[in-house]
């Protein structure tokens, strides 16, 4: 389904895309600007300090109930990293007005709530006190329990490792200790220039979206210039870098970062989309067959791609004991792509299950909007259709020209102490 | 097919076949991704039953999981390809009362449906190929004894039943796993895995009529006596084991988690009714809107992770409240003195309303989801609860009902408390 743009003011792009499928409308709004280590974290404060109150809601109580008038309409707010990009994130979704009783009003009032929860937070030129100190220290205790995940902290803790030199090492939470640094009225200004000077890119899906834009238009107002930003950094990989990490765990979680010196305006980006998918995207796919099926040595184990920053993540849930084995099957698996030993229907599968997953996301508001990320980013928004047919036209001597750039940086593990050391795993 | 109206002016098409299968046709016009899901009426809870001429028959913990696992394994080719050459993609899970197998795709939705059908009645196992899936399996649980969530469940379970099957992981232990053979598992597919005893939902843009003929023309024919095992639930008694136990792991900060042990005494339609009725009841409690919740987050003894769940299925019935905190002393007593004030007459008709348009709203809006809905057709027909008239039985629950069934169900004679506190991550 194709989405229509419009310009609401400076720096503000609207997309509509009117379809009466769904039984709800989904709204995103996103706010983009460089990952920068102050800035990171001062953003992270805005979605909590966000849901606590406005200025016609003050409470979170008052804006739940509000919601909850709504018919379950949903406000959200988060922070995402593209690349080098923080972006802020509000979201707002209620069920299609065309279902509901004087469901018009209700579009209008939902969306109302929508941009005064976003816009016009509790305070009075700054955040209300109380709400700032609280969610300060609600902040911390979430960078804190990023380890509570342990797959989600190896593939954190790896990145950091892999770019402490680069912007994208900056956790998109920023980093506890310029949390503890940031002072109500910094944050609040930083977050008033988000609202009025950064790029603004707004995103509906569902039915009445003329009506939706019409209200959009009157409430996002009085923005000005527009801050320029810039392209991630490009970073060769130096000689690989190991690194352990003890923790008591019961299974360890083993993450190998590589470096592919290709991004999403790149003419060989989709070879590589397809290069992952053949290596680990799906389950007919070389690392889940050798490391999984063959060697039983893992339950999960795949490969990601960050298409902004070019880099290609391999992790896996393994014993400890297995880590030299781990590691030997995954190289193998890298290497034999990059010479070039892949099957036509290992191929053809991954391209197939690749276009039908860009397909399915015509079936999903959510993922509608959200797969216009990374072009929002760089600037170049692409059609499903078109990107479909740039997967079909990816040869095997694309792919193996994508994997040729792969180059391995880091290798970490996160481990118990008490398993027996299997000593470097890296070549 | 009988036409069962759901609301959001949907139908369900649903036939019995003479084989005993229900098939059930969920018909979306738009949408280009079908979603197949064949479950069978058996899970984890189904340890111990009684086949007629035989006698009682006992299995080890995790045995449904491992058949699950297994029915993937084909005498030649694999079953991920087979439906990545579709370019659809191909999964199963297993809960307390039932294994599912699930399909998604875009193009070749029949062949696919076929092809669900076929493998999961074609069992493959060998000595050698079960023993190798004990390694993969013993990785999948080692995840999970990592996962703080999971870890805090099932010492909760623990505490609440002396010998329901619901007090073990649905995957069982490493050393049960590692005890189950061939013939143990060949016997219990041969047991449930009729198809009296289960269940096919499909959901997409398909012709209910022509879906429910190809299921019936490519239905594998088996030999089987059809379902005739009785399962048998131990003797559990009213009492719960102990009323607070402690576990520690490497996490950043406590996790509080209370439990109630419910009598499962409901059936149909009394069953939904009740599971409406609690849990609006329980949404006072945790809920965003409610006051309990602005009260235990402004004393710094929840965030946002704070939740309340009633589960009740036809043999087993409990309901949670969870969160991290700092003082889990200190919340237990302040969140007891939210539940007496609520069970003492505490319940306002207003309140009630008002999450009775959330819950409306929440209804329709999850029709979006063919996952959810299917999986939940499902649920609901092996519990014979009646889905369609979700929002007419929610319509006619009244605060009456909910201050009785908060009074009623929330006993703190059988309750428990259980307790994660971090040992140090690093040590």
């Amino acid at each position: 389904m194709d989405l229509t743009q419009h310009q609401l003011g400076p720096g503000v792009r609207l997309y509509l895309c009117e379809t009466d499928k769904f039984k709800t409308l989904t709204c995103k709004a996103f706010i983009q600007q460089d990952l920068k280590a102050r800035e990171a974290a001062s953003t992270a404060l805005v979605p909590l300090l966000l849901r606590r109150g406005s200025q016609r809601f003050p409470t979170t109580r008052d804006i739940a109930r509000e919601l909850e008038e709504l018919y379950a309409a949903d406000f959200g707010s988060d922070v995402l990293k593209i690349g080098e990009r923080q972006i802020l994130e509000f979201h707002f979704r209620m069920v299609d007005p065309a279902l509901l009783p004087k469901g018009e009003e209700l579009l209008r009032r939902g969306l109302e709530a929508f941009w005064e929860i976003a816009s016009r937070p509790h305070g009075n030129g700054r955040f209300f006190e109380p709400y700032f100190e609280q969610e300060k220290e609600i902040l911390l205790q979430e960078l804190e329990g990023l380890v509570n995940d342990k797959r989600a902290y190896a593939l954190v803790r790896c990145t950091a490792l892999m770019c402490g030199e680069e912007p994208f090492g900056i956790y998109k939470y920023g980093d506890p200790e310029t949390v503890r640094s940031l002072a109500n009225q910094e944050v609040y200004d930083h977050y008033r220039k988000l609202l009025n000077d950064y790029p603004l890119d707004i995103f509906v899906v569902g039915s009445r979206t003329e009506q939706a834009a019409e209200a959009l238009a009157g409430l996002v107002q009085g923005r000005e210039a527009q801050v320029v930003l810039n392209a991630p950094q490009r970073v060769e990989a130096g000689e690989p870098r190991y690194f352990e990490e003890a923790m008591d765990v019961q299974q360890a979680v083993l993450v190998m970062g590589y470096r592919t010196q290709i991004t999403y305006p790149d003419e060989d980006y989709y070879a590589l989309l397809v290069a992952n998918g053949i290596l680990g995207g799906f389950a007919h796919s070389k690392l889940f067959i050798n490391v999984r099926e063959r060697a039983s040595l893992a339950y999960y184990v795949g490969s990601s791609i960050e298409g902004s920053k070019g880099l290609l993540t391999i992790s896996a849930g393994i014993s400890g004991d297995d880590q030299a084995q781990a590691v030997e099957i995954i190289q193998e698996q890298v290497r034999d792509m990059q010479e070039g030993r892949i099957s036509d229907q290992e191929l053809e599968q991954t391209k197939r299950g690749l276009i039908s997953s860009m397909n399915s996301m015509n079936d999903s508001a959510s993922a509608l909007i959200d797969r216009n990320l990374i072009g929002v980013v760089h600037d170049e928004l692409r059609t499903i259709a078109g990107v479909v047919e740039a997967i079909s036209a990816v040869t095997l001597e694309g792919v193996v020209r994508a994997m040729e750039k792969v180059q391995l940086d880091t290798t970490y593990i996160l481990r118990s102490s008490s398993q027996k050391g299997a000593g470097h795993g890296t070549d | 097919m009988e036409q069962i109206k759901i609301p959001g002016g949907e139908t369900v098409f649903q036939e019995r076949l003479d084989n005993g299968l229900a098939v059930m046709v969920l018909p979306r016009k738009q949408f280009l991704r079908t979603y197949g899901v064949l479950s069978v009426n058996y899970g984890s809870l189904d340890s111990k039953f009684k086949i007629p001429g035989e006698g009682v028959v006992e299995v080890p913990p995790g045995i449904a999981h491992f058949l699950e696992h297994k029915l993937f394994e084909e005498e030649e080719g694999s079953v991920f390809e087979r439906f990545a050459s579709w370019g659809g993609s191909v999964n199963a899970f297993t809960s307390y009362t039932q294994t599912s197998y699930l399909f998604t795709t875009v193009e070749h939705a029949r062949e696919s449906l076929a092809y669900l059908l076929e493998f999961v009645n074609a069992p493959h196992l060998t000595e050698e190929n079960v023993e190798k899936e004990k390694g993969i399996i013993e990785q999948e649980l080692q995840m999970y004894a990592d996962h703080p969530d999971h870890r805090i469940h099932s010492a909760l379970m623990e505490n609440l039943y002396h010998e329901h099957p619901v007090r073990l992981d649905i995957g069982g232990t490493v050393e049960s796993v590692r005890s189950i053979t061939v013939a143990e598992l060949q016997r219990c597919y041969d047991i449930f895995y009729q198809p009296g005893n289960m269940a096919l939902v499909v959901v997409g843009d398909l012709d209910p009529y022509e879906t429910c003929e190809l299921v019936r023309s490519s239905y594998p024919q088996r030999q089987g006596a059809g379902f005739s095992a009785q399962r048998i639930d131990p003797q559990e008694p009213s009492s719960i084991v102990q009323p607070w136990a402690e576990t520690q792991l490497p996490i950043s900060r406590p996790r509080y988690m209370l439990g109630f042990k419910h009598d499962p005494r409901w059936r149909g339609q009394e069953l939904l009714r009740t599971q409406i009725a609690m849990s609006l009841g329980l949404k006072l409690i945790f809920g965003r809107s409610s006051r309990a919740y602005a009260q235990l987050y402004e004393a710094k003894l929840v965030d946002d992770s704070f939740y309340a769940s009633f589960r009740a299925l036809p043999r087993v019935a409990y309901s949670v409240f969870s969160s991290e905190t700092d003082q889990p002393e200190a919340l237990h007593e302040r969140l007891a003195g939210i539940i007496n004030e609520l069970k003492g007459g505490g319940v306002e008709a207003g309140e009630v309303e008002r999450l009775k348009k959330q819950f409306y709203g929440m209804f329709l809006g999850s029709l979006d989801s063919f996952e959810y809905t299917a999986n939940r057709i499902t649920a609901q027909y092996f519990e014979g609860t009646p889905y369609h008239r979700y929002l007419e039985v929610l319509g006619e629950v009244t605060t009456e009902d909910v201050q009785g069934a908060l009074g009623d169900l929330l006993d703190w004679e059988r309750s428990s408390v259980s307790i994660l506190r971090p040992v140090n991550a690093h040590g």
